[in-house]
């Protein structure tokens, strides 16, 4: 068997073969961990054997998975939205991008927990503060790839769309646009992944629904097994985000090489 | 919609124009042309050669209205490319260099690009599009995406994109001088056909003397800062004297002055 074959995805699951086999490695490893931990001095409910945690992802409450996912898809479409036409309005005023450049900037520099804090002090509505905080911790990534894909468009290109004598807004929608679909969905990648971090942790103060609310009263009641079992729907969740958006990617590039 | 003038394309007048550009870095002034005069009359198939840096690319933008002069004016017919942008839309055409064929679109909607600018009804912007591809022989490549089509073809996109809009005014920019001489050579000749027949005024700027020469019916010869050196009616020369006309062009290029045989 071949390199290549090894690597080629299984068919059936439809992820690649030493995706599988790695993964197995780890489950049977935590198994032995699990089996051994009182021999190694580590309290049994630290490391839960796999039945157990397959059992507490059997009481998982599809609602929490729902309002989460929902929270997520809200805020990154909002943060989208604003970042381009930030981006956009930016690309076409400099004056605009030097004074906001350092406000962006600073914005990214405020950790996610003091966003947080700042929400609880400042909204009373608990979806608010969710909102709030993972419109701001994801908008300006959104902002700042948006910008520097524009930028990256070829001087060639644009002065070829110039030489047609667009409307603005011909430029932004014919060329524009197009030209950074590419950054576009990497960014949505990466904030997919930032988004499901930020608001399991937006989600630990004071939300009563959602994976962070649940993974709050699985620690309040030590039950170790629940924090695994929604860790692995968080992750689970994750990975379907980026599965779909990766698949809207392959679909809309297909003119790439 | 046609966009085309019932009467033909306008004339083109060129009066005392001086580009001057400022170095970021340094802050110095570039004369980038000076003092330039010059007529185009319609349908004239005209082809400006110069040296690199003379100027060429600089009378290009201010010919499609990206740039202004600094001083004088450029009018096309009453109007000017710059200061009536919106008014040449559809009107004035380029090709390049490179194809600068968009990356995402098909041939089809890389030609359909100014139809879709000007607001054709869709129907009309693929039948003309596709009419104009067929006549670049790109008829079974509608579908291909540029990267899948040969430097050769890519650049009949391009020029099937330019001439799809019938302007009064097709300007190339060194438009072949990257193929091969053979697809070069096939590309000019289609290019300089389809020209003539659509009643378009062509100007080529190249630094191809052959390329001059064999499209012409005037040649303008740019020194540095554009100052025109020679201005050579193609038809007063006898196709066997061409090889006289080529030496006395490159003599005139490499002195900065007009050559006696020229003049």
């Amino acid at each position: 068997m071949s390199h290549k074959e090894l690597g080629e995805p299984v068919a059936s699951l439809g992820f690649p073969r030493h995706t599988l086999v790695s993964l197995l490695i780890f489950a049977a490893t935590w198994e032995v961990l699990s089996n051994l931990a009182p021999f190694l001095g580590i309290p049994p409910f630290a490391i839960p054997s796999l039945v157990r945690i397959a059992k507490a992802i059997g009481t998982i409450t599809p609602i929490d998975v729902v309002v989460t996912l929902a929270r997520v898809i809200a805020a990154l479409i909002v943060s989208f939205i604003a970042g381009l036409a930030l981006a956009m309005a930016m690309y076409r005023s400099d004056p605009l991008e030097k004074y906001l450049s350092p406000i962006i900037r600073l914005f990214m520099a405020v950790p996610v927990v003091s966003w947080i804090l700042f929400a609880v002090l400042w909204f009373p509505g608990v979806e608010f503060r969710i909102g709030f905080v993972l419109v701001v911790v994801c908008g300006p990534v959104f902002m700042i790839d948006t910008l520097d894909a524009m930028r990256s468009v070829p001087r060639e290109l644009r002065h070829m769309m110039r030489s047609f004598r667009p409307t603005t807004l011909q430029f932004f929608t014919k060329l524009m646009m197009p030209a950074i679909v590419p950054t576009i969905f990497t960014s949505w990648k990466v904030n997919i992944s930032l988004a499901i971090r930020v608001v399991t942790i937006a989600e630990l103060v004071g939300a009563v629904t959602g994976i962070g609310a649940q993974l709050s009263n699985a620690q309040q009641l030590f039950s170790v097994a629940d924090v695994f079992a929604w860790t692995i729907v968080l992750v689970a969740l994750l990975f379907l985000l980026e599965a779909i958006v990766s698949r809207v990617e392959h679909r809309l590039l297909r003119w790439r090489a | 919609m046609n966009t085309r003038d019932p009467g033909g394309p306008p004339p083109i007048e060129v009066r005392g124009v001086r580009k001057v550009f400022r170095q970021t870095t340094t802050g110095q002034s570039v004369v980038a042309i000076d003092r330039l005069d010059l007529t185009i009359a319609p349908r004239e198939v005209v082809a400006i050669v110069g040296q690199t840096g003379c100027g060429k690319s600089t009378f290009f933008d201010l010919m499609i209205g990206l740039e202004a002069p600094s001083e004088g004016t450029l009018r096309i017919g009453d109007k000017s490319p710059h200061a009536d942008f919106d008014y040449f839309r559809g009107k004035i055409a380029t090709v390049f260099q490179q194809d600068r064929l968009l990356p995402w679109r098909s041939a089809l909607d890389n030609a359909k690009l100014p139809l879709e600018l000007i607001g054709l009804p869709e129907e009309e912007q693929r039948e003309r599009a596709l009419t104009w591809l067929n006549r670049l022989g790109l008829g079974s490549f509608i579908n291909a995406y540029p990267h899948e089509l040969s430097g050769g073809m890519r650049q009949r996109v391009a020029i099937a994109r330019a001439f799809s809009v019938q302007p009064d005014i097709m300007l190339a920019d060194e438009a072949f001088g990257h193929l091969d001489e053979v697809t070069a050579q096939e590309l000019r000749d289609t290019f300089l056909a389809l020209a003539r027949e659509s009643g378009s005024t062509a100007i080529l700027i190249t630094h191809q003397l052959e390329e001059a020469i064999g499209v012409g019916d005037r040649i303008i010869v740019f020194g540095k800062s554009a100052k025109l050196l020679a201005d050579i009616h193609v038809a007063h020369w006898d196709k066997s004297q061409y090889g006289v006309l080529r030496e006395a062009i490159q003599a005139t290029l490499q002195a900065n002055s007009p050559d006696p045989r020229l003049t």
